[in-house]
């Protein structure tokens, strides 16, 4: 690309930093910058520490030199030629490298930088490193529990935490900040640990007392606090993907219905401390742990939530991915077209893994006092379909599935220990005939009954409607017909022209028949419930009249179906009479079909009872229908069978087992990173050899063995984690600029790095201040209408591709798609929604009033009591003058309408402390 | 450069990359930014973040992205067929054009969501529309455009465009480059958000207006929400989620409120001395205070001349909504706003989706849009403006040769029509071709991304230059530029 000629003095600024950025380029080929960086993007793969195909090796220079099986790499051959440039540069496609499909050829500019580097002699540094073996890699090795090192700052620290956090400071010649003020710990702790500020009430009960008479302690009756769960709830939510439904309308494709019944046991199990590894085995094989009991069913939402209505394989490639990224930090979906570029994950290792996935189907299972799965029920996996076979996809492509080998379940070489041991599960009878569970014909009953009570509530205001309209009828019978049309005028609230009563009686008779068909219905559909229930349980226990109750079973659904037709023929009825002139004849056409109907079931009602006649049993659960057949219609029934491939519980026990180098520090490095901001290992998904090494690899598998040693005791973590002295250090920058300089990043730890509060926090807080947030647990998701005027907790709202919360959204929720860590975005849109919302405004109100209430009255009292609640710090001399300023001017700026201007300042204030950034900011 | 754009505020030029890091922050001014920088470090020792500067000097300045959701016939709009006609009714294999239904020419299509209106329509559908030649260049388009083929000089028309996703999730592919089950990818819009510097710092840079589906409602993906497009609703009165109070509060007592929030954070400031996320976090108020003064006077019609209201057909009310919202891009163009991104039928699966009634459909819908765009394009070439705003019309698919139902078009992935104008784009060119029915691109073939390249080049971007560690884009994400379209 040539430069053009500049328009535009701006353009002149421009072309000044194009040559002068150009400049530099052009002084040779340096190796480690231009020549190391492309070999290894386009050649290590399979040419370095993971592969060494043909013998050759490029990542050093000697190597490059020594070459492989077809000789030197470097060195011009008799006709002149460099095997390296001559491979890279072919244009045959046998010989050229990359191979065909395995990475983009090398540009002409590329190929230049070699030849460059090469014609000049093919300089490098001496002391270069080759690779080494992906085996040698930190997270692929066995962890192994560190000592704890001895303190090496005398004094500081509290904890083990602290001493390999110590170890740091030395290595990088930083040292600690000091502790926090108690009211930024105290803050701090709160909202890490229970997602909101402290009320003023316990913000009272720490007040003057030390530091080390509360904290501990503070610490305990948080971590067993029910807001706890709700917290760390959610930051599980983000990692295991927690997605409500979607689809296109009403159509449900991804996700599943209901699917809120796995979030309130992810919330529940971290209140209950239920061991990580427990979680992690329920989530991934529950129906083979568990078969039966279907609080522990909930778990495997985990795998509802990557139902997809339409395609099995990107349904399988998303479950692989983040079963991946999520429990093991590894990209197996990297390895999907081809072997993984950076680590010993071969492309069909991609398959092996989605070999455990490929039988699971989604169903929803009845749940207590509810037979109508549209309105509850268990979204769970199970194995509906064992004998599918896996394939490998050539080049990832679904359409070039290679038949020749069936793919069997298997975990990578690397990371194999002991054996697999996949073992059929034989369910219980409860699993595979779930209407047989003690709740669920009760729960149909109980479904019919609620349906019948509402039936007979509308008869009965129809039967109302209608004697309304007789009693009018006959007097306006006795009026002159033009009598009643100034009186339904003079009523003024409608201005609809009457209708005349001849009208109106023919259709209040019709709803009323309506209505009275309806009762019918739902008593018939009761009793044909009831009948198939009695029958269900004689068939179950065997009972001697069961072929009697049987028929009396058959019967009584067959009186439903004539209950149900000769509803819906009063239904059309009803439409007839309502209908314009012009549909009238469409609807004579669906009152024949609908009389029709009628006519087939009260034949069918006639006819005797055969052997051969059935009743439609009691459903316990229903498959989720997909629709991969594209034929326009549901797949046909996936059954449920009562044996389990066993496949996932295998994959679960090896995720979990002990012995894993993986599990436990991903785990570990997940909680470390959502207390302090900044994660042990960066790529909190990627631990590979792709990812960042950890920042303090011994705290990492110190923590990590502590996981495993507590027995998987997420709470003893954190207890851990909060109680160690860099949990508590200040954030403040003041006097710090030796440390800023030595390590900006803050990679050592010498202070806190401050975070910016996840979206749920910022929104729980300020309902919190205002103390109206409602605390209370569980159910179905807040749907985005109510959540205007909703208080529940954030977690509780709607949460998928179709429906997000826009106040939340603007600060961040976690994208519904994989959320391994928030983002912190500072964006104008933020401070819209802080001085706009209502939510903002309502809350500051009722803060200002709170606040006053108890007695901060004087205009001194009220500034720091709004600051110490609001923020959590003290406000210094300056910001008391500062505030006081702006509160006379809003006294002064306020319109007469405005009576009480002492009040209105006072709301304003709170207002603005709600958008200072550190009430969106944890110090 | 012959248009003169507005007085910037008091500052001059400033690029926000500059202006933000005035302030000790990083490109994106975000803590996202400093984010993504502390892991690239870990990662590559090669990156830094764009500077906000073009690559390369560019030729245009800003986009306006038309997109037609649901799928706009080619064969019915730019790339008109006449062997449909001759051969309506009969079956594709009748003709002797048999072989486009060869399975390897079919094999690019990906389908996610075999949503039951299948694929192949072998009964050929005649054209349900007339064509003439318009303009020097005599290029046809048909009678349902009218206004735009006024305006045919002005336009680089590909006739040979191709996607691979037979479903709506074509709409994501058209704006990412990626087919939906690769997953989410950012759009071109923020990828030009990232590598650009802003030209307003009053306004948003990446504005989007109109419903967009849920499969395509987001921009940024990895390079983070701060790359999503800020929704704009044509209404001055409420333009922005959270634009203006929503309990009373006067100018006045938000003012005072303001300052005093401005006060406090910077007396904070001294416990925290350079703290990127203090520094971001008061640039963004008053980036936030006055996008909320500035948005309702970009979008106050008020001044505009009757003559022009009329051009863009806001007193009809069958294209009132589009008109207002061309109108609006003008105006935010003028104001410096680097991509607008609007849609046009959305919701649903988008309004364009004729499988049935395609002429009552197509009519209707190009009603709605021909004389707001016609205007558009001639509105900025008489305010010289064209000359460096680049108007992208595109769709995510053609439509079928053959019919669907009585009288419809199903979805058609294997060519279609997008045209290009201003922003150094060539105008008056046809560009590539399709078979004799419309079915296949022939000649010159490109993939959406080339529409991408194109755009980027024109900005003085390179995509390559934008990338980000960890995320490997793949050649098929850069696309390459069409030169034959490019003055």
């Amino acid at each position: 690309m040539h430069p053009r000629i500049p328009h535009l003095p701006f353009w002149l600024l421009f072309l000044a930093g194009f040559f002068f950025g150009m400049a530099p380029g052009y002084a040779g080929v340096d190796y480690l910058k231009n020549v190391k960086p492309l070999l290894q993007e386009r050649c290590y793969s399979c040419h370095g520490g993971l592969k060494q195909k043909g013998g050759l090796r490029l990542d050093t220079a000697v190597l490059l030199r020594k070459g492989g099986e077809s000789g030197d790499a470097l060195s011009k051959d008799k006709a002149g030629k460099v095997r390296l440039l001559e491979r890279v540069s072919s244009t045959d496609p046998e010989e050229h490298m990359p191979p065909k499909h395995e990475g983009e050829r090398f540009t002409a500019a590329q190929i230049q930088i070699l030849r460059e580097w090469i014609e000049a002699g093919a300089s490098a540094p001496v002391e270069e490193k080759a690779e080494s073996d992906p085996r040698e890699h930190w997270a692929f090795r066995a962890r192994v529990r560190p000592a704890i090192p001895a303190a090496v700052l005398g004094g500081w620290g509290r904890n083990a935490v602290d001493a390999f956090v110590g170890q740091g400071y030395v290595a990088g010649g930083v040292g600690p900040v000091g502790e926090a003020p108690p009211e930024v710990l105290l803050r701090r702790l709160y909202l890490d640990l229970v997602g909101v500020p402290p009320t003023l009430k316990e913000m009272t009960a720490v007040e003057g007392i030390p530091v080390a008479e509360w904290y501990e302690a503070t610490v305990e009756s948080l971590l067993a606090d029910p807001r706890h769960g709700q917290r760390w709830g959610r930051h599980w939510m983000d990692i295991w993907r927690y997605s409500d439904w979607w689809g296109l309308g009403a159509q449900l494709r991804n996700s599943q219905k209901h699917i809120w019944h796995w979030r309130d046991w992810i919330i529940e199990s971290i209140n209950a401390d239920t061991p990580y590894d427990e979680m992690v085995r329920l989530m991934l094989a529950a129906d083979e742990i568990a078969p039966s009991d279907p609080q522990k069913l909930r778990a495997t939402g985990f795998l509802a939530r990557n139902w997809f209505l339409f395609n099995r394989n990107s349904w399988l490639e998303e479950t692989v991915e983040h079963v991946g990224k999520g429990f093991l930090g590894l990209t197996f979906n990297c390895a999907k077209c081809h072997d993984h570029k950076y680590d010993p994950i071969s492309q069909t290792d991609f398959y092996k893994m989605r070999a455990f996935f490929e039988p699971y189907h989604v169903r929803m299972d009845v749940v207590p006092g509810e037979g109508n799965l549209e309105r509850d029920g268990i979204p769970r996996a199970y194995d509906g379909a064992p004998e599918v076979a896996t394939f490998r996809f050539v080049r990832g492509e679904e359409s070039n599935a290679d038949k020749s080998v069936r793919i069997l379940p298997g975990v990578p070489a690397i990371l194999s220990f002991g054996t697999l041991a996949i073992h059929p599960v034989s369910l219980p009878v409860l699993a595979s005939q779930p209407e047989r569970q003690p709740w669920v014909l009760d729960a149909h009953l109980a479904g019919a009954k609620k349906a019948m009570e509402a039936a007979g509530v509308l008869l009965e205001k129809q039967s109302e409607k209608l004697a309304a309209a007789e009693k009018k009828a006959s007097e306006a019978k006795a009026l002159p017909v033009n009598a009643v049309i100034p009186e339904a005028s003079s009523a003024g609230a409608s201005k609809a022209p009457a209708v005349s009563p001849e009208k109106v009686l023919p259709e209040a008779r019709a709803e009323w028949k309506v209505a009275e068909l309806a009762a019918a219905l739902a008593r018939a559909e009761l009793g044909s419930i009831e009948a198939r229930a009695v029958a269900m349980r004689a068939r179950w226990d065997g009972l001697p009249n069961e072929p009697e109750l049987k028929g009396l079973a058959i019967r009584a659904e067959r009186e439903a179906a004539v209950a149900r037709t000769r509803h819906a023929a009063a239904d059309v009825a009803l439409l007839q009479i309502r209908a314009a002139p012009e549909k009238k004849a469409a609807i004579a056409t669906q009152a024949k079909t609908a009389e029709d109907a009628l006519a087939k079931a009260l034949a069918a009602n006639a006819a005797p009872v055969q052997p051969a006649d059935v009743y439609t049993s009691l459903y316990g659960a229903k498959w989720t229908p997909t629709r991969f057949l594209s034929s326009a219609k549901d797949d046909p029934d996936v059954p449920f069978p009562s044996l389990s491939t066993g496949r996932r519980k295998a994959l679960a026990e090896w995720i979990t087992d002990p012995r894993h180098p993986l599990t436990a520090r991903v785990a570990a490095n997940h909680l470390w990173a959502r207390h302090m901001g900044i994660p042990l290992a960066v790529n909190t998904f990627e631990f590979g050899r792709k990812g960042a090494a950890p920042t303090q690899p011994e705290l990492l598998d110190w923590l990590a063995s502590e996981l495993v040693e507590s027995g998987w005791s997420m709470k003893h973590l954190h207890r851990l984690i909060v109680n160690s002295a860099a949990y508590r250090m200040s954030s403040s920058l003041a006097g710090a600029e030796a440390a800023v300089a030595r390590d900006p990043d803050n990679a050592r730890l010498w202070r806190r790095t401050p975070l910016r509060l996840e979206a749920e926090a910022v929104r729980d807080s300020i309902l919190s201040l205002a103390g109206e947030l409602d605390l209370s647990h569980g159910g179905a998701s807040i749907p985005a209408a109510a959540q205007a005027e909703s208080k529940r907790r954030s977690l509780y709202f709607y949460h998928s591709n179709n429906e997000r919360n826009l106040f939340l959204t603007t600060f961040d929720e976690a994208a519904v798609k994989e959320c391994y860590r928030r983002d912190e975005s500072i964006v104008p849109q933020q401070a819209l929604a802080l001085t706009n919302s209502r939510l903002v405004h309502d809350a500051a109100l009722r803060i200002a009033g709170l606040l006053f209430k108890t007695g901060a009255t004087g205009e001194e009292a009220f500034i720091r009591s709004a600051y110490s609640y609001v923020l959590g710090i003290k406000a210094s001399g300056a910001e008391i003058v500062a505030c006081s300023r702006a509160m006379e001017a809003w006294r002064r700026a306020a319109l007469p309408a405005e009576k009480d201007a002492h009040a209105m300042a006072r709301v304003n204030l709170v207002w603005a402390l709600l958008n200072h950034n550190d009430f969106v900011t944890l110090r | 450069m012959n248009f003169s754009r507005p007085a910037l505020p008091s500052k001059p030029a400033l690029s926000r990359r500059a202006f933000l890091s005035d302030l000790g922050m990083g490109f994106t001014g975000l803590a996202l930014g400093a984010m993504l920088e502390r892991e690239s470090r870990a990662s590559s020792a090669l990156w830094t973040p764009p500077t906000g500067l073009p690559h390369f000097p560019p030729k245009a300045r800003s986009v306006i992205w038309l997109f037609m959701n649901g799928g706009v016939s080619h064969m019915e709009s730019f790339d008109p067929k006449p062997m449909l006609s001759k051969y309506g009714g009969k079956s594709i294999s009748e003709t002797p054009f048999a072989d486009v239904q060869d399975p390897k020419k079919l094999a690019l299509e990906r389908l996610v969501v075999p949503d039951g209106n299948g694929n192949q329509r072998n009964k050929i559908f005649p054209l349900q529309v007339g064509f003439q030649k318009h303009g020097q260049s005599g290029i046809e388009v048909s009678d349902w455009f009218p206004n735009i083929a006024r305006n045919v000089d002005k336009l680089a028309v590909v006739r040979s465009m191709y996607t691979t996703d037979s479903n709506h999730g074509a709409q994501t592919q058209f704006h990412s480059g990626r087919h939906m089950v690769d997953g989410s990818f950012p759009t071109l819009g923020a990828w030009v958000h990232y590598g650009l510097g802003s030209l307003n710092d009053n306004l948003p840079q990446f504005i989007s207006i109109g419903t967009r589906e849920y499969w395509n409602n987001k921009d940024g993906h990895y390079l983070g929400p701060a790359h999503d497009a800020v929704p704009l609703r044509i209404d001055p009165s409420n333009p922005l989620d959270f634009g203006k109070p929503e309990r009373p509060f006067s100018p006045a007592a938000q003012g005072i409120g303001l300052d005093l929030v401005r006060e406090l954070n910077t007396l904070r400031g001294v416990e925290y001395p350079a703290d990127p996320m203090m520094s971001a976090r008061i640039a963004s108020y008053e980036l936030a205070f006055r996008m909320q003064r500035s948005m309702p006077e970009a979008l106050d019609f008020s001044k505009e001349s009757a003559e022009t209201k009329a051009l863009y057909g806001i007193d009809q009310p069958h294209c009132r909504d589009f008109g207002s919202q061309m109108l609006a891009a003008r105006r935010l163009v003028e104001r410096g706003v680097r991509f607008i991104q609007i849609q046009h039928g959305g919701g649903g699966a988008g309004a364009w989706d004729a499988h049935g009634g395609l002429k009552a459909n197509h009519s209707k819908l190009a009603l709605q849009v021909d004389q707001p765009i016609g205007a558009l394009l001639a509105d900025l070439e008489r305010r010289g403006m064209l000359e460096e705003t680049l108007v992208v019309f595109a769709t995510e698919f053609g439509r079928t040769p053959g019919t669907q139902g009585a009288d419809g078009r199903d979805h058609h992935i294997f060519g279609f029509s997008v045209w290009m104008a201003g922003g150094g784009i060539k105008g008056g060119v046809v560009h590539g071709a399709t078979d004799e029915l419309g079915f296949h691109a022939v000649e010159n073939r490109h993939y959406v991304t080339d529409v991408h390249a194109t755009i980027l080049q024109q900005l003085g971007l390179d995509s390559r230059k934008l990338e980000i560690p960890g995320r490997k884009r793949l050649e098929i994400d850069h696309g390459k530029p069409i030169p034959e379209i490019i003055a």
